[in-house]
């Protein structure tokens, strides 16, 4: 875990990508895309259809141990409007234990447009303190926490080059990584996080193991 | 002779151009004319083309053909070969007036063209296994191929035993079930195991193979030179002198290299040596089209001096008169250096005229034994292959596309192909859920599956887009994802993806032949711009050298072992071999010589492991892996190793006291399968599976991912599949690839079995002469590449040459 502190707040990112606010016990998730695997079916291509449960297992097992009560996810938890249907038995299991056992707050991502789920109430903001939980950064001088743009940074050491997923720390925003098993990821470098990335940013590169820290100028741009 | 007077306009025009007939071309004209399938085993040129097409010529000129109905299939693993052939057989038609149709069609052939071939087909089409798997593909492909009378395959011993050859041998397969009189006619360079290339052409009982022996001997030396053969590397920088000179006397010079950087390294130094201003061109794969194109036309008509180049030039085209072939560094197997001498004085019954350069000390040692191994007509022998199950998935899913297929007249089918004769037809149901639905044991994709039955029990395609999607992901080759070189509005050429990925803006690097400065990628195109700096900074973009095969490794140890071989060696090989046995001993023919010493590296203390294995890089590099491991666990804290293609050096803190406790048996065993689960090889073949069994796609119509894309998606899926299912179709296809490429597995356990008990450890108290270029290979391996300035590396042979008494 590395320390994170934002607008006074003590925020915590783990190896998996998970924000922690321990002073509110809350765990912060963006990007789950359930079902992407199994989104491509219907053109005949039959990924193993077995990332939503590896993403909830994966998820589930992140908080456990940390006394969590509110679990926020950013957006995009699903993949498409059909994915909700699509889910296996235990991948539905799974999720019904996570809404169980915490109060979970849903953030409407672009994917999720036309979606609905009985009994699920998705949010354009959810605002604590004044931190805004949004999908996708906003370029106002307000707090926000946002998901979206699965920022993943490339770092050149003397033999390889090594890409990995990061979250992302400037001024007022900080843009967490995706968290599902299938998702892909956008450069920092790229043109549509150009707002969002300056000589003040922070790169938190995600390993296995570790946690690096970058400024953006030590990281490929 | 009576026979071809049949075929009178053929005759006639050997006759004007004063060619003469061949034995061999009559003998399988007859066996085709009596019913028989023909292999014509014979060396490169010899009218061996000729041969194949003198049956099918006959039939065409003598008995009236159908009209608007292919009537002879040619088939060949090369596009350029597709387009000389054609060449080749145009020139009789067209000069006897003859009324045949003589058509290509591949990956290059326009769209109208194709349509129209669908038409109104040739008499004669000239192929690949490619676009033949396409056009088996077609709605139409049955009624199109009712009348095929005849099949050429070209090259056909390349294919064998190789995943292309898979996909050719299951068309095949479904050729023959579609017209079974149609006669095959396989042309083969010598190859030792014939019987199977007949196998793998045929299911017949009425084939004969055609054997024409090499009816003069090469004439192969190897390059004598007042310089000092280098210790280690592969450019042979110190002969590029003498290499030139050798041109200068030749009218037209291949030089053969190993590799594409070889080819750009030493293209630019002959043109630095080039005070004559000789026409030097260069020749390899990564190069556009028209350029390859260009320096084609300019060898057949005699406008060029010299062509340094790859294998792309290897196979069986006739590129004007050659009459010297230069091959630099180790051919790496007999076999393949025979092709390439095969490509001077193409004509079989004039000696070739060949020069061996090589680039390092053991090189020079494998060099005298492919040179004894030709005398000797020793052959390479490939390691035979059970028929890829993803290469399977994807024929099945093109034969559900040309129309509904019944299981078991499919099956048949598939095990009458050589490759798969011996596949259960459980692993087949296993295959053809995978094609229909992904095989999962969640039942997740059954409303999706691609294909499925319909009410007569037969087996077809649930709608026009899985026909559309198939067609874009044909084929066994999966390459790096390559984006064009541009300068300016010209395209020079291809490299792979990781290749740049690995270049910062103003780098230099050696393409085409110039050096090159990167600037950017835009659009996939990579921008360069013209430099005048002379020396480029990053000197190589690709790897794949071959290992040495096999036989060259057993006749290398036989050189070694005995030394009244020596005595022809120049004198600096001479005298370092000498030195050897006065210091240690030599490697022996059957058993294992190891070293151990103790040696000073980096100012610390290190114990030194040398094995002379001779087995080839990967064997040595899998052999690595594993006694590292086990060296490990023993305590003896092992550092690194490197493998060459001759030897593996492990170096750790402790002192190995036994080595029989390492390289025994167990070795395999213990380590090996999770050591394989987490190499890089494995992801890569699990890639490779998933894009040729139609997991991942290739292309959508519509858009095209980036090679990268692919890579990610295939690891996270790897990653998946492995958890839940370890045992998936795709996983089992990557491993056996594994098993069999790179890490040669087969060769590596025969190795520890042969040298049980048959191990000599020389305890020395410092670095032995046949350990040199191991050392400094190691300082190349593990010496920061920008601190690797060229003193340095020669003030450390110095140093160790001077500490055996070598310098």
């Amino acid at each position: 875990m590395k320390t994170i502190i934002f607008n006074k707040h003590k925020f915590q990112i783990s190896n998996e990508g998970i924000l922690f606010w321990f002073d509110k016990q809350i765990a912060i998730i963006s990007d789950l895309h359930l079902e992407k695997g199994s989104s491509y079916g219907h053109s005949g291509q039959f990924l193993p259809p077995y990332d939503s449960e590896e993403t909830l297992k994966k998820l589930s097992e992140g908080i456990k141990n940390h006394n969590i009560k509110k679990v926020i996810l950013l957006g995009d938890t699903f993949h498409d409007k059909n994915a909700f249907n699509r889910m296996s038995e235990k991948a539905f299991f799974l999720l019904k234990s996570l809404i169980k056992k915490y109060e979970v707050i849903f953030i409407l991502g672009n994917h999720e447009d036309k979606l609905k789920i009985d009994n699920i109430n998705f949010l354009n903001e959810y605002v604590i303190d004044d931190i805004h939980f949004i999908h996708q950064a906003l370029q106002k001088s307000i707090f926000q926490i946002s998901g979206h743009f699965h920022p993943v940074a490339t770092i050149k050491s003397s033999i390889k080059k090594i890409t990995l997923k990061c979250l992302l720390h400037t001024n007022n925003h900080i843009i967490l990584p995706s968290f599902g098993t299938y998702t892909g990821g956008l450069n920092i470098n790229d043109q549509a996080l150009k707002p969002f990335v300056n000589h003040q940013s922070y790169i938190y590169m995600l390993a296995k193991k570790s946690i690096y820290k970058f400024t953006s100028k030590e990281v490929e741009i | 002779m009576s026979d071809i007077l049949k075929i009178e306009p053929i005759y006639n025009w050997l006759k004007k151009n004063n060619w003469a007939i061949y034995n061999h071309q009559i003998e399988t004209l007859k066996l085709s004319e009596n019913g028989y399938d023909v292999l014509l085993v014979a060396p490169t040129g010899g009218g061996k083309t000729l041969a194949g097409f003198l049956p099918s010529l006959n039939d065409l000129i003598n008995n009236k053909p159908k009209k608007n109905k292919l009537h002879t299939l040619y088939i060949s693993p090369l596009k350029a070969l597709t387009i000389d052939v054609h060449r080749n057989l145009t020139s009789p038609i067209e000069d006897q007036g003859l009324n045949i149709r003589v058509e290509t069609r591949t990956g290059d052939t326009s769209a109208y063209k194709k349509n129209r071939q669908k038409v109104l087909p040739p008499h004669m089409l000239m192929t690949t296994p490619e676009s033949l798997a396409l056009l088996l593909s077609n709605k139409e492909s049955k009624d199109y191929f009712k009348d095929l009378k005849y099949l050429v395959i070209d090259e056909i011993h390349t294919l064998v035993n190789t995943k292309r050859g898979d996909l050719l041998s299951l068309n095949l397969s479904r050729i023959n079930s579609i017209s079974p009189d149609c006669k095959k006619i396989g042309l083969s360079a010598t190859v030792k195991n014939k019987n199977t290339v007949l196998k793998f052409l045929t299911s017949k009982k009425k084939a004969k193979t055609l054997n024409v022996e090499e009816t003069s001997v090469p004439k192969i030396d190897i390059l004598e030179t007042i310089n000092r053969v280098p210790w280690s590397g592969h450019m042979a920088s110190y002969a590029i002198r003498d290499i030139y000179q050798k041109i200068k006397k030749s009218s037209l010079t291949i030089v053969f290299v190993n590799t594409r950087a070889q080819a750009e390294l030493v293209f630019n130094k002959l043109w630095q040596e080039n005070e004559n201003n000789l026409r030097i061109a260069i020749h390899h794969g990564s190069l556009e089209k028209e350029i390859r194109r260009k320096v084609e036309s300019l060898m057949s008509s005699g406008k060029i001096d010299c062509v340094v180049a790859t294998s792309s030039l290897d196979l069986g085209i006739d590129w004007g008169d050659v009459d010297l072939v230069v091959q630099i560094g180790s051919p790496k197997g007999i076999s393949r250096f025979l092709q390439r001498i095969g490509r001077s004085n193409h004509r079989f019954d004039e000696p070739s005229n060949a020069l061996l350069v090589p680039s390092n000390r053991f090189e020079y040692l494998e060099c005298l034994s492919a040179i004894n191994s030709i005398k000797n007509k020793l052959l390479d022998e490939t390691k035979e292959k059970q028929g890829s199950l993803d290469v399977l998935a994807q024929h099945i899913l093109g034969v559900a596309c040309s129309e509904p297929f019944q299981v078991d007249e499919l099956y048949n089918q598939v095990i009458n192909a050589w490759p798969y004769r011996n596949l259960t037809k459980i692993k087949f149901f296993e295959v053809l859920e995978f094609v229909k639905n992904g095989g999962y044991s969640l039942k997740h994709y059954e409303q999706y599956s691609k294909i499925g039955v319909n009410k007569n029990k037969f087996y077809a395609i649930k709608n026009k887009s899985v026909r559309n999607r198939y067609r874009l992901n044909v084929g066994t080759i999966v390459e790096s994802y390559m984006l064009k070189v541009k300068l300016g509005n010209r395209t020079l050429g291809q490299v792979e993806e990781w290749f740049i990925e690995g270049l910062n803006e103003g780098d230099t690097f050696l393409f085409s032949g110039r050096v090159l400065e990167y600037q950017s990628i835009s659009n996939n195109n990579v921008i360069v711009r013209s430099t005048s700096h002379t020396q480029p900074k990053i000197p190589s973009y690709a790897g794949g050298r071959l290992p040495l095969s096999t036989e060259l490794s057993i006749e290398v140890r036989k050189l070694l072992s005995k030394k009244q071989f020596w005595k022809n060696f120049p004198n600096q090989i001479n005298e370092w071999l000498k030195l050897q046995s006065q210091f240690s001993n030599l490697p022996s023919l059957n058993g294992l010589l190891v070293e151990t010493f103790p040696r000073l590296m980096r100012g610390k203390k290190r114990f030194f492991l040398i094995c002379y294995t001779f087995e080839g890089r990967n064997a040595n590099q899998t052999l690595g892996f594993l006694m590292s491991k086990k060296m490990q666990r023993i305590g003896y804290k092992p550092i690194s190793f490197v493998a060459t293609d001759y030897a593996l050096a492990i170096w750790s803190i402790n002192e190995v006291i036994d080595v029989n406790i390492i390289l025994n048996d167990d070795l395999m065993l213990d380590d090996l399968y999770e050591w394989l689960e987490e190499t890089p090889l494995l992801k890569k073949n699990f890639r490779d599976a998933a894009i040729i069994s139609g997991l991942i796609e290739r292309s959508v119509p519509g858009q095209k991912k980036t090679g990268k894309q692919v890579l990610f998606n295939s690891d996270l899926i790897f990653n998946v599949l492995k958890k839940h299912e370890p045992k998936h179709l795709l996983l089992e296809v990557a491993r056996e690839d594994s098993y069999r490429g790179l890490i040669d597995l087969d060769r590596l356990s025969d190795f520890l079995k042969r040298i049980e008990k048959n191990i000599t450890h020389e305890k020395l108290d410092r670095i032995s002469p046949l350990a040199v270029p191991l050392i400094l290979e190691i300082n190349r391996q593990t010496i920061d590449k920008s601190e690797m300035e060229e003193y340095l590396l020669e003030e450390l042979e110095n140093e160790t040459l001077s500490e055996v008494g070598l310098s």
